[in-house]
């Protein structure tokens, strides 16, 4: 070949997608050593069918190069913004010192969900016999790191300051609520790869991932915490590959056999529900954590899945789908989710890694006109009973360990769907056990597969059979205080729980601002 | 005021009003621009701006970095042009485009007949040079008094000194078909601009054809139609079914009849979903997608499958292609929206690009 032949196949640039197919070419090869079934041994036993991987079209096409450099640039500037964030004592500038319990629940209940995931796409990666889906999940098992580790970086000035956030790895294994998100994220990754990317990818991240980061995000911005704003940018510029690899495998999965169908619909069926009661915490926080409210829950429900999920669901109809089973009950409940959660944290206020605290005067209002169909009738009474009982130094504390949901482990706190007076029970038999459940839909997760979800790490049940004590701990002694040896198993010291009201939190965030009644300005007047 | 935005390598240009965004107003015109978020955060909708001024709006330096910015990228769904643009998306190019040019033409009515009791054709001669098009494609009629102009397809043959022939239903209320009906005469000049449209046959895929229409959508069929049978001499094996309620409604049955005699690929499937007494019909009953399914025993793996009709006709037609195992990247469709099918439009997720 002649310098010249060369020269003039060179020049022409390479388009976006002969990049692509150039960065993932040969990557399929044929396997002689062993046959494709003992390369791939995960991709048979779902009773997924797939015919031609080949079909799988990712519209992204990022190149590794490019990659690289976006993701740098987005990590010089997030940490740019950190560093400011931090000499400027940005702390200070939040809108109230209870507002920090929001990050808290991030930081011990999210952040190490993104680490989860992270570990979960490295496993599709390797278990998916396509080329397609190997590189999206790769990238995606990279970003979810990057994303674990911003938000500890950024949160981690605020652990300088505040309580609760000093141990969020040893508490998320630990504590009560956080088996919440934990035992999802665990749920998906031992399921199988098509029901782990069904769940994560297309239910989590495309159906539901605007409630996460959209309340916490815009949270953020109205009560003055740029750096959590910040982080929560240079993770969503990730997002468009997730919400692009999650639409394109319920494609690719539902068009590759008429038999897919049925399964994806009960993994969807299933996955709403999981990730519809996860964000329960998000109901919470959305209306009654942060000081500055941004929208109601049942606005935010109202918007990203009735609204945008309906449209999803309306063009998934085409391949033979229907809506997620029990979403209406979603929508009935919208007007009472917040509240009975809430209720519950205000009730173990002992248990918890942050500081809750009773609705006040201004907030109960801000309730009644965004719920004026229930708030006033079912929860105004409760929340004013308890600032009763407050005012005459009879805090009311929940001293009895909640039955908890055998499938998404919160406590049986939900009403009845026809009646938000009722609290809701469900129970199945299974091998001569009795297991509960928090409603219909977790029932019918558990049924279905009884003998992954009997496996269930449940706190409460932990706690009873003593294996939620620091070893050397001994129940027998005379003066053994059972909640405060769970306590000191969850690694919770002074402040970490407990109200807001007289919390160290407190105290210091009216001293830092000036508002303290003992604190400088009284002494200066 | 507006802009004009070329969008490459579609080569496809639209109109952006003052204020609009550039993913807005190509999503308006048809053309499907990649896009998630809708508001600045997931960079999904990047492209690369050729030519033109613009400003960024509120993108997100995350989904946007300075590089990009330097490097002449935006957001399509934040950047709103100052001026004429050219830009470039990550959408794929279409080996079956002829990316010809649209024109304005003056043209003479030279004829108008009632095709069925609500159909009419008009034909029209077009002065100077001849309208070039796609089989398939439409154009814009602009009617006197009518501040905007309405689309209607070609129904003829594209060949050299053909006439144009459009195929207009009238709809009630509607200002622009009424006119035709009720006003346009013979000898009347009207003002014609096309070609415009990507209804067109991919002819560089060989796989069989399946043409599905409703009432007067049969028009962009019968143009194609003719063209692979007639100018090409296709031997692929083709098939329309054709929809309408009543025999008095279901027009030039005698020309598919006659098509379907000289041709052995040509298969043509009639049905009625509203048939009287007085139709004297023993053929299929039922509605397009109904026949579809039947004639295809609902398989219709390893085809290529191209819908023209009103919206609630293409919405049945492509649930039922897509059960019967046919999927969006062999589905084309060509959605008739009159004054009467405006206010049904639903939302739509980014599932489809193009459905």
């Amino acid at each position: 070949m002649t310098d010249k032949t060369t020269a003039a196949a060179a020049p022409k640039k390479l388009s976006l997608k002969a990049k692509y197919a150039q960065l993932t070419r040969g990557l399929g090869w044929e396997t002689t050593y062993q046959p494709p079934d003992k390369v791939f041994p995960q991709t048979h036993f779902e009773g997924i069918k797939i015919h031609d991987w080949e079909k799988w079209e990712d519209p992204f096409r990022l190149t590794m190069d490019a990659y690289w450099k976006y993701q740098a640039e987005k990590e010089k500037k997030l940490y740019a913004i950190i560093d400011a964030f931090q000499q400027n004592n940005g702390h200070l500038n939040v809108s109230d010192g209870r507002y920090v319990n929001t990050v808290k629940l991030f930081l011990t209940g999210i952040s190490p969900e993104e680490y989860s995931a992270h570990r979960m796409f490295a496993m599709l990666g390797r278990n998916f016999a396509g080329v397609g889906p190997q590189i999206a999940a790769q990238m995606q098992s990279i970003d979810e790191l990057r994303h674990a580790q911003t938000q500890i970086h950024t949160i981690s000035q605020y652990n300088k300051y505040f309580n609760g956030m000093h141990d969020f790895r040893h508490m998320h294994d630990r504590v009560w609520y956080l088996s919440v998100p934990k035992s999802y994220f665990e749920d998906a990754m031992t399921a199988g790869p098509f029901e782990g990317i069904v769940a994560i990818s297309f239910s989590f991240e495309y159906v539901l991932t605007n409630l996460i980061f959209m309340p916490f995000m815009s949270a953020a911005a109205y009560n003055g915490d740029m750096a959590t704003v910040t982080f929560g940018f240079s993770a969503q510029s990730d997002e468009s590959r997730h919400m692009t690899l999650g639409i394109e495998c319920i494609k690719f999965l539902l068009e590759q056999d008429p038999g897919n169908v049925p399964i994806i619909q009960r993994w969807i069926d299933k996955w709403f529900w999981r990730g519809y009661r996860l964000l329960t915490l998000v109901s919470m926080m959305m209306d009654f954590m942060v000081p500055k409210k941004v929208m109601s829950w049942k606005e935010a429900w109202d918007m990203y899945f009735v609204q945008n999920g309906g449209a999803l669901f309306r063009d998934l109809e085409r391949y033979g789908l229907r809506m997620p089973k029990y979403w209406e009950q979603t929508v009935v409940a919208a007007d009472r989710l917040s509240c009975e959660a809430w209720n519950t944290f205000y009730n173990y206020a002992a248990a918890a890694n942050f500081n809750p605290w009773c609705p006040t005067a201004e907030d109960m209002d801000w309730m009644s006109q965004k719920y004026p169909g229930t708030f006033d009738k079912y929860y105004r009474p409760r929340f004013e009973h308890y600032r009763e009982l407050e005012k005459q130094g009879k805090r009311f504390y929940n001293t009895t360990l909640p039955m908890l949901c055998q499938t998404c482990q919160i406590p049986l706190v939900f009403s009845e769907p026809d009646d938000p007076t009722q609290t809701c029970y469900r129970e199945s038999d299974y091998n001569g056990m009795k297991y509960h459940f928090c409603s219909d839909g977790c029932k019918d997760i558990f049924d279905h597969e009884p003998e992954k979800y009997v496996q269930a790490w449940l706190p409460v049940h932990q706690i009873y059979q003593g294996n939620c004590f620091k070893p050397g701990t001994d129940p027998t002694a005379k003066d053994f205080n059972p909640l405060a040896a769970v306590l000191e198993y969850y690694n919770f010291g002074p402040g970490d729980n407990m109200d807001y009201a007289g919390s160290p939190d407190e105290t210091n965030w009216l001293k830092w601002k000036g508002l303290a009644k003992s604190g400088p300005l009284k002494m200066a007047s | 005021m507006g802009y004009q935005v070329t969008i490459e390598p579609l080569g496809h240009s639209i109109e952006v009003e003052e204020g609009q965004t550039i993913l807005d107003a190509s999503l308006r015109a048809g053309v499907y621009l990649p896009h998630a978020c809708c508001h600045g955060l997931c960079g999904t909708c990047k492209v690369q701006v050729v030519s033109g001024e613009f400003d960024h709006g509120p993108a997100s330096p995350f989904a946007l970095m300075d590089v990009e910015r330097d490097e002449g990228r935006c957001l399509a769904c934040c950047a709103t042009p100052t001026e004429d643009m050219v830009i470039e998306a990550d959408i794929d190019e279409d080996p079956d485009a002829r990316h010809l040019p649209l024109q304005d033409h003056l043209g003479r009515v030279a004829e108008l007949v009632d095709l069925t009791p609500t159909i009419k054709g008009v034909f029209i001669d077009v002065a100077g040079d001849e309208v070039v098009f796609q089989a398939g494609q439409y154009v814009n009629l602009h009617l006197p008094g009518l501040e905007h102009p309405r689309a209607f397809s070609l129904s003829n043959q594209p060949r050299p000194g053909g006439r144009l022939e459009l195929n207009v239903r009238h709809v009630p209320n509607g200002e622009g078909t009424t006119y035709v009906h009720r006003q346009l005469r013979v000898g009347d000049e009207v003002r014609i601009s096309g070609p415009l449209g990507r209804f067109y046959v991919r002819k560089s895929d060989s796989q069989p054809v399946i043409f599905m229409a409703g009432g007067s959508g049969l028009s962009s069929p019968r143009s194609m139609i003719l063209d692979m049978l007639e100018t090409d001499a296709d031997s692929r094996p083709i098939t329309l079914i054709y929809g309408a309620r009543n025999r008095a409604e279901l027009y030039y049955h005698d020309l598919f009849l006659d098509l379907a005699m000289k041709h052995p690929n040509f298969r043509y499937v009639p049905a009625l979903n509203e048939p009287t007494p007085a139709c004297g019909w023993d053929g299929i009953k039922g509605f397009v997608h109904d026949a579809a399914k039947a004639t295809f025993d609902n398989d219709f793996r390893g085809h290529k499958a191209y819908l023209c009709g009103p919206p609630v006709m293409i919405e049945a037609c492509i649930r039922t292609l897509m059960q019967g195992r046919l999927f969006e990247r062999d589905i084309y469709t060509e959605k008739f929206v009159t004054a009467g099918d405006g206010a049904q439009a639903l939302a739509r997720s980014p599932l489809f690009k193009n459905l």
